[in-house]
């Protein structure tokens, strides 16, 4: 048949324009192709069957064109093809590129290892990721020269894969989200769920043929596959595993082994290719860094603690320092000072005896002379209490019953108490060792914190008891019928300074000098709502007293 | 009547003791220093010295350990403003130790135990 003659062709290539349906690949959307025949011919007529049918008629027609429009038919299609294929592969690198770009931020923002790790481990298992099953972290153990297992995820049955993977797929995270779910909800349990592969998962360094170890020296991932039938692989490794084909990624960060990833699909069994290879690779450095430098920051932060610790402590011990220097100074002071005032006071106060002695009672002058001795005694005495503050710094210790020392301390303030009203009530320990103490000053500084507590008070209960600890003994006196604000327990403790509450706060700054001076600690508690608790900690061991030097001095 | 050495460096001190002293009924001579005491003790008897510890740039315990060394016989009190000598080996040498007071009681007191004392010693022989 003559071509001119053919004039009923299946396709619509030969006619301006259409209308729906007279092209079966022509729909909804497709609607300016009707009356554009170029573009329809290009899209549409090239691929459909009523097409290749006319092409059968026009090659039949014995036209000498036929064979030329022919070839150029049939690679204009493998153009498009090739075209085609290219673009997905676009595409694809295009979806990774990003995926990588989210990775990156999300491991560039953290420094927390166990983000990291969950980043790392999600974005190898997460179908917007890789989308390998399971996934294991090993960490290099530096000083046992170890690789061991630290972190996994992923279903262990295919039952809990399906609910997992729907859980995931109804969620539509970004790789972020999918990593802060994992850390914060499932992190712990992961670690639990796969502790017995975990536990097992350990290489030594210098195993020079494991698997592990020689993607670590190769510095490039290693694709398993046959593995229980291989001969350079430990049979046990890959039974532990479970499954005959996994992926070896080695992480490195410049010449430092980092650690390693494992990854399979022990779920799916789908084939690992080389493309996933490829894909994982790209990002071990980011995840190797971003762990090493986790790491790094835990050690640091570590070391900062430590530093803090150790600051406090300085900090602490340096208030001690300057306190007890204080102390040693106030005490040189007061007892120079002290020394000074004494004699003419000691002069007033006798003479002004002598002359009362010689002054008949009627004599008005006499009430003028007695207040003069009285006032004199009251100085001497306020003298002998600033004195013995000075004595303070001079403790002489010897093993003393602690018991002993309390009831020492209750017979001095018996008569005070009883005269307030005030009960004393001693709950002795048991079988308490020996303290190694001052006696003297101990029992002054429990009778201090007693004659404290009950002056300017009436009828009320103060409850002493002694107790065994691990390296000291702990006298504790409780005291219910005061409130103390903080300002002023650190007035009580403080020399020369006066509470409202307590009167002069020398007595318990004198006490705590004192204890200070044979490293007794002293604790004072005032909470809020009431009640103030002291706890005298008697050492139970001889030991070197480090305030002794400063005193000395 | 007994005699007494009261040692002080302050002039108002010995006028104090010898004051009180003397109105106990005791003889009593005072001495400003080391010198001055040694001087007396050299001239006269004494039954019994009252030292002060702090003797300006002087010091009381090395007195009475020359009154110790020279005259075993004669017992020493010594006062002080410090209590802390109490606790000084040195002045555990001394027959008593009394805290420097305006009221002059104690040391009254102390004067009488050590010269009753001495006096059975006398007794006794020894």
């Amino acid at each position: 048949m003559e071509i001119a003659a053919i004039t009923d062709w299946e396709c619509c290539w030969d006619r301006d324009s259409i209308a729906m349906g007279d092209c079966p690949n022509i729909g909804e959307g497709d609607e300016d192709l009707l009356s554009s025949r170029s573009r329809r011919i290009l899209e549409k007529c090239c691929e459909c069957e009523n097409f290749k049918r006319d092409m059968v008629r026009f090659r039949d027609s014995g036209h000498p064109l036929a064979p030329v429009f022919s070839i150029l038919h049939a690679d204009y299609r493998r153009q498009k093809t090739q075209i085609q294929s290219l673009a997905n592969f676009l595409d694809t690198k295009t979806l990774e590129v990003r995926f990588l770009h989210e990775l990156g931020s999300v491991l560039q923002s953290s420094v927390d290892l166990d983000e990291v790790l969950s980043v790392a481990l999600t974005a190898i298992t997460a179908g917007k990721g890789v989308g390998m099953n399971r996934a294991f972290l090993l960490l290099a153990d530096k000083e046992r020269h170890i690789l061991k297992g630290h972190l996994a995820i992923g279903p262990r049955s295919a039952e809990e894969a399906g609910r997992t993977w729907q859980e995931i797929e109804s969620g539509d995270q970004d790789l972020q989200g999918l990593s802060q779910l994992f850390l914060k909800d499932k992190l712990t349990a992961e670690r639990n769920k796969f502790h017995d592969i975990l536990e097992r998962l350990i290489v030594p360094l210098d195993d020079e043929q494991h698997i592990i170890s020689r993607a670590l020296e190769e510095r490039k991932p290693i694709l398993v596959t046959d593995a229980f039938h291989r001969q350079d692989l430990d049979i046990d490794f890959a039974r532990l595993l479970g499954v005959d084909t996994f992926l070896v990624l080695p992480l490195i960060t410049r010449n430092r082994r980092v650690g390693a990833i494992i990854a399979d699909n022990f779920i799916t069994h789908r084939t690992i290719t080389e493309q996933d290879m490829r894909s994982i690779e790209t990002f071990t450095f980011p995840v190797a860094f971003a762990i090493e430098r986790a790491s790094l920051y835990e050690r640091v932060q570590e070391e900062v603690d430590k530093l803090r610790q150790a600051n406090l402590r300085l900090q602490e011990q340096q208030e001690q320092l300057v306190r007890m220097e204080k102390m040693a100074l106030v005490g040189r002071i007061t007892s120079s000072i002290a020394h000074s005032i004494r004699n003419p006071l000691m002069v007033i106060g006798g003479f002004a005896r002598s002359i009362l002695k010689n002054t008949p009672d009627n004599d008005p002058k006499r009430t003028f002379i007695e207040s003069i001795v009285t006032e004199a005694r009251q100085l001497e005495e306020v003298l002998g209490e600033i004195l013995t503050y000075s004595d303070a710094l001079f403790p002489t210790c010897d093993f003393w019953d602690p018991n002993q020392l309390v009831e020492s301390s209750l017979r001095d303030v018996q008569e005070r108490a009883v005269a307030q009203d005030y009960t004393c009530r001693f709950h002795a320990g048991e079988q308490l060792p020996a303290v190694y103490i001052d006696f003297k000053q101990t029992t002054y500084c429990i009778r201090n914190i007693l004659l404290s507590t009950i002056d300017g008070l009436h009828n009320g209960f103060i409850d002493i008891s002694t107790r065994a600890e691990r390296d000291h003994v702990d006298v504790r006196i409780v005291d219910r019928n005061r409130t103390l604000s903080e300002d002023e327990l650190e007035a009580l403790l403080t020399p020369f300074t006066e509470t409202c509450e307590m009167g002069s706060g020398l007595n318990m700054a004198l006490s705590r000098s004192m204890l200070d001076k044979q490293n007794i600690p002293l604790v004072v508690v005032a909470p809020p709502e009431g009640g103030v608790t002291y706890t005298i900690k008697l050492p139970t061991r001889k030991e070197e007293q480090p305030h002794e030097q400063i005193a000395g001095s | 009547m007994s005699r007494l050495l009261v040692v002080d460096d302050e002039a108002n001190i010995r006028l104090l003791y010898s004051e009180e002293l003397a109105d106990e009924g005791y003889t009593v001579e005072t001495a400003a220093n080391i010198a001055e005491a040694v001087e007396k003790l050299g001239q006269q008897s004494f039954d019994l010295a009252v030292l002060d510890i702090k003797l300006k740039n002087e010091s009381g315990i090395e007195l009475l350990q020359k009154i110790v060394k020279e005259r075993h016989d004669m017992p020493v009190i010594l006062c002080s403003a410090f209590s802390c000598y109490k606790d000084d080996f040195s002045a555990w040498l001394a027959d008593s130790y009394v805290v420097k007071s305006g009221d002059l009681t104690e040391l009254k007191e102390e004067i009488k135990r050590v010269l009753a004392k001495k006096s059975q010693r006398r007794a006794a022989g020894m």
